[in-house]
């Protein structure tokens, strides 16, 4: 029985061996680094920056909710063969604290919304900052220099390339800085009013001078009650604002429910849904839409048509 | 003046707790209260296959599949008391994981590859969401009560003697299978509507509670049930104006509370079943042999 | 004349396990017959294979010359009292009433005239006075005396009963058997499951001995001997005989 219990422990330390052999700890072969990446908004900032020197994988696609994301095994086993990981930080993935702890004593782990100083950030949930850093064009672009740094770090070789490239798609992102804040201009202060399913764009209305209200709080994890959505209706019918928006990844329900609350009771007003907008995820990867840049003017065409 | 939106809440949530408290009393005095349990729970791989198949999120439908799932479910624990040595309540544990692991399977597996999967807001069918009541809501679980009391009020005596006795009401020539499979489906459609407001895993209390705290207070059969119907609407209306109150708990649970609460406080004081009244009663009895006053 | 109930051949089986093997008699009368046998010989399994509540292996019932589903509204039935929950919430009338269904229609309310039917009905078995007591709060024998007013409510031709007389006290037992006597008396026919061996000659006019395949039947007399009993019991049957024997000679000669 113990000779039988001795093998098995042997068998087992083995095969835990070679798999812990199986991947790339530290020691990057020939070819492209080995990116893999959360979120697609993520993903894009690295891809520009790195171009064909690195192979990017995202875990997180289309329609997919950031905060609810639990990984799988599949998951596991793409993170640690990677040569360097990126997220969005800031607890916005919220359920992957543990992974990337894990994962950070074997390769560089890097939160890419760490680069901005607190000052900058907006206050969230119990303790934390607000994620939803990407929706402020400008300060999104900030998160340029870790990328750059880092990729530097691991294929100094193309170091260059690298500088070259952050250095322009910076400057196309203040110029899409710009253009947002000039096109969302154009809808009179008292009808910028935005609302969604959820917390997602408080960083957007600072930088763009919108109001922001949602439903849901910053994290899709918290429930709305129906106080809020009175709350909303309330706020809704006094300001008369005409359009609410709903999100690729969130459930829409509340948002019908305050449309039909405000189109009954009091001061009725009919409200209808501007157009969907992409808050926690990107659309999809072969259309304009699939881009960080494309999602951002996709966002702000769709607004400033419903709300002018 | 209540928001329209409060209203439109308690008015589903309420109708719900009605329905589910005349439904769930019929299926606890038939004994196969667990079943209504199994059904919600069973459910849950339903909703997520419609999903798939509709690709959209449109309520009749996913609650068509729901109630599809359920059905299987129970048909699996009828086949397995029937043709297996397993008992009923093993076959129901069993149905009841099963198919709920496999539900949690599928819903992540559809929040992760879907891409307009966590747009269907499929989570939150386990615990239940009613902010999101709207209208066509109540006038859906509005129109399942008002078919579910009528039903109840033409096949009264049919129901009282099937869930009494059905060996006699099968020698009157009853047809019990039929009035069973009645039974069993009322109770598969008021779960699986109650499913987006109080969650899957919460269903059961809706059914159960109320007519467990209606036999504190009367052994009549009749007044049992409409004290099961009004202790299910209070239960619901009381638990959604908390929940839409504090604004931040979801309502599933504080209304299977409210529900727990009432059941408890009748358990302990309600006159003359309740525990503290047999106490008294017994005390006094006590006293009175002593005494030397009882004939 | 069309015989009352004709038994032919039934066999019920269990999982593959014979209950009742080629079961096969005739009651071509009214009559009181008793069914006699040790635990396990099928004799509850027997009343419920004639009502149809379990499934026949093979072999065939008839009632009054009918299949039995044909005839149900001339059936009554008193079930074992352990068959129902007796915390169900409802009250001694609620139940006696529940007899008088049997010739409603869907859907149709029991009305004033099956109410009082159902009062006669309970008055007949000495429970008036416990009408609006919930049944848990009954004795066994109040309990037992409840399914029979329930199934005098049904108004029958031919009755099933499965011990009706177990457990209870010795003053429902006349009870019982007074009504059962009125109910002969009237024509009809009373079928019963019965457990106690002193008073199967008092009580029945024709016995079945069954111990899973019928041992006899006949009229209590030429049937219920001791030769018969000892093939029904097996060797279990010296002390129930000697007790038998003992009873009979208290008794005397004319009784």
């Amino acid at each position: 029985m113990a000779r039988a219990g001795f093998v098995c422990a042997l068998l087992a330390a083995t095969a835990l061996g070679l798999t812990g052999c199986g991947n790339s700890e530290g020691s990057r072969g020939e070819g492209p680094v080995r990116v893999v990446c959360t979120t697609g908004m993520v993903a894009d900032l690295v891809r520009q920056v790195g171009g064909d020197h690195v192979a990017v994988t995202t875990l997180m696609g289309e329609g997919v909710d950031p905060h609810l994301y639990k990984p799988t095994p599949g998951d596991i086993d793409t993170l640690s063969r990677a040569d360097v990981i990126f997220y969005s930080g800031r607890n916005l993935e919220g359920k992957m604290g543990e992974v990337f702890a894990r994962m950070a004593r074997k390769k560089p782990t890097l939160a890419v919304a760490d680069a901005i100083a607190d000052e900058h950030l907006l206050d969230g949930d119990g303790g934390h900052h607000d994620p939803h850093l990407w929706f402020d064009v400008a300060l999104w672009s900030k998160t340029l220099e870790p990328i750059r740094a880092e990729l530097a770090k691991l294929d100094p070789a193309n170091a260059a390339t690298f500088e070259a490239n952050a250095a322009t798609y910076r400057e196309r992102l203040l110029a899409l800085d710009t253009w947002a804040r000039n096109e969302l201009g154009t809808v009179p202060k008292a009808r910028r009013v935005l609302v969604t399913a959820h917390d997602a764009f408080r960083y957007f209305g600072r930088a763009y001078d919108v109001e922001v209200r949602g439903i849901q709080g910053i994290s899709t994890e918290s429930e709305a009650g129906v106080g809020s959505v009175n709350d909303l209706v309330a706020f809704l019918k006094d300001r008369r604002v005409k359009a609410v928006f709903v999100e690729s990844s969130v459930s829409e329900k509340n948002i019908q429910a305050v449309i039909e609350g405000c189109a009954r009771g009091s001061n009725p007003l009919t409200v209808a849904v501007g157009g969907e907008l992409f808050s926690d995820a990107m659309g999809a990867a072969d259309t304009p839409e699939g881009t960080y840049e494309g999602m951002v003017r996709h966002n702000v065409r769709t607004i400033v048509e419903a709300l002018r | 003046m209540i928001a329209y939106n409060t209203l439109v809440v308690l008015a589903g949530v309420g109708l719900l707790g009605a329905a589910a408290g005349l439904v769930g009393t019929f299926a606890t005095l038939r004994r196969r209260a667990l079943v209504g349990d199994a059904l919600a729970h069973a459910a849950l791989p339903g909703l997520c296959v419609a999903f798939l198949l509709i690709g959209e999120r449109w309520l009749p439908g996913l609650l068509l599949g729901a109630l599809v799932s359920g059905l299987v479910g129970v048909g699996v624990i009828a086949f397995l008391r029937r043709f297996t040595r397993i008992k009923e309540d093993a076959a129901i544990g069993i149905v009841l994981s099963v198919f709920f692991g496999l539900g949690i399977v599928l819903v992540t597996w559809i929040q992760k590859t879907s891409t307009t999967g966590s747009k269907a807001g499929l989570d939150s069918y386990i615990l239940g969401k009613t902010a999101g009541i709207v209208l066509a809501d109540v006038q859906l679980i509005g129109l399942v009560a008002a078919a579910i009391l009528a039903l109840v009020l033409l096949f009264y005596k049919e129901a009282k003697l099937l869930v009494f006795d059905p060996d006699f009401a099968r020698v009157q020539g009853w047809p019990v299978g039929w009035l069973d499979f009645l039974l069993m489906g009322l109770l598969a459609v008021v779960v699986v509507i109650g499913l987006p407001a109080v969650g899957v895993v919460l269903m059961a209390a809706l059914l159960i509670l109320p007519g467990s705290t209606a036999r504190f207070w009367s052994d009549r059969f009749g007044v049992i049930l409409t004290l099961a119907t009004l202790f299910g609407a209070a239960t619901g209306l009381v638990g959604a104006s908390l929940s839409a109150a504090t604004d931040t708990l979801p309502a599933g649970p504080i209304i299977v509370l409210v529900g727990t609460a009432l059941f408890v406080a009748s358990a302990l004081f309600a006159p003359r079943r309740g525990v503290v009244a047999r106490w008294l009663d017994d005390r006094r009895f006590r006293r009175e042999l002593r005494e030397g006053a009882v004939p | 004349m069309t015989p009352v109930l004709d038994v032919h051949d039934v066999t019920v089986a269990y999982h593959r396990k014979p209950v009742l093997w080629d079961v096969d008699f005739t009651l071509d009368e009214p009559c009181l017959a008793g069914i006699i046998g040790p635990n396990g010989s099928g004799k509850s399994t027997l009343l419920k294979a004639v009502l149809g509540l379990v499934p026949l292996a093979s072999g065939r019932v008839t009632a009054f010359g009918e299949p039995v589903a044909r005839v149900r509204k001339r059936i009554g039935y008193v079930p074992q009292r352990n068959s129902v929950d007796w915390d169900f919430p409802v009250h001694v009338a609620d139940v006696v009433l529940m007899g008088t269904y049997g010739r409603l229609g869907w859907f149709q309310r029991p009305g004033r005239a099956e109410r009082q039917w159902a009062a006669e009905c309970l008055e007949r078995v000495g429970l008036t006075h416990l009408a609006d007591r919930q049944i848990g709060q009954l004795s066994g024998g109040q309990q037992q005396r409840t399914f029979l007013a329930r199934a005098l409510a049904q108004r029958s031709d031919l009755y099933f009963m499965d011990e009706p007389m177990a457990g209870v006290d010795a003053a429902t037992e006349r009870v019982i058997f007074t009504v059962l006597k009125e109910l002969r008396d009237a024509g009809r026919t009373v079928v019963v499951v019965h457990h106690d061996l002193r008073t199967v000659e008092d009580y029945f006019d024709r016995v079945v001995l069954l111990n899973t395949r019928l041992v006899a039947s006949g009229p209590t007399a030429t049937t219920f001997t001791a030769e018969n009993l000892q093939r029904t019991y097996g060797g279990r049957l010296a002390i129930l005989e000697k007790a038998g024997q003992a009873i009979r000679e208290q008794r005397g000669p004319g009784r």
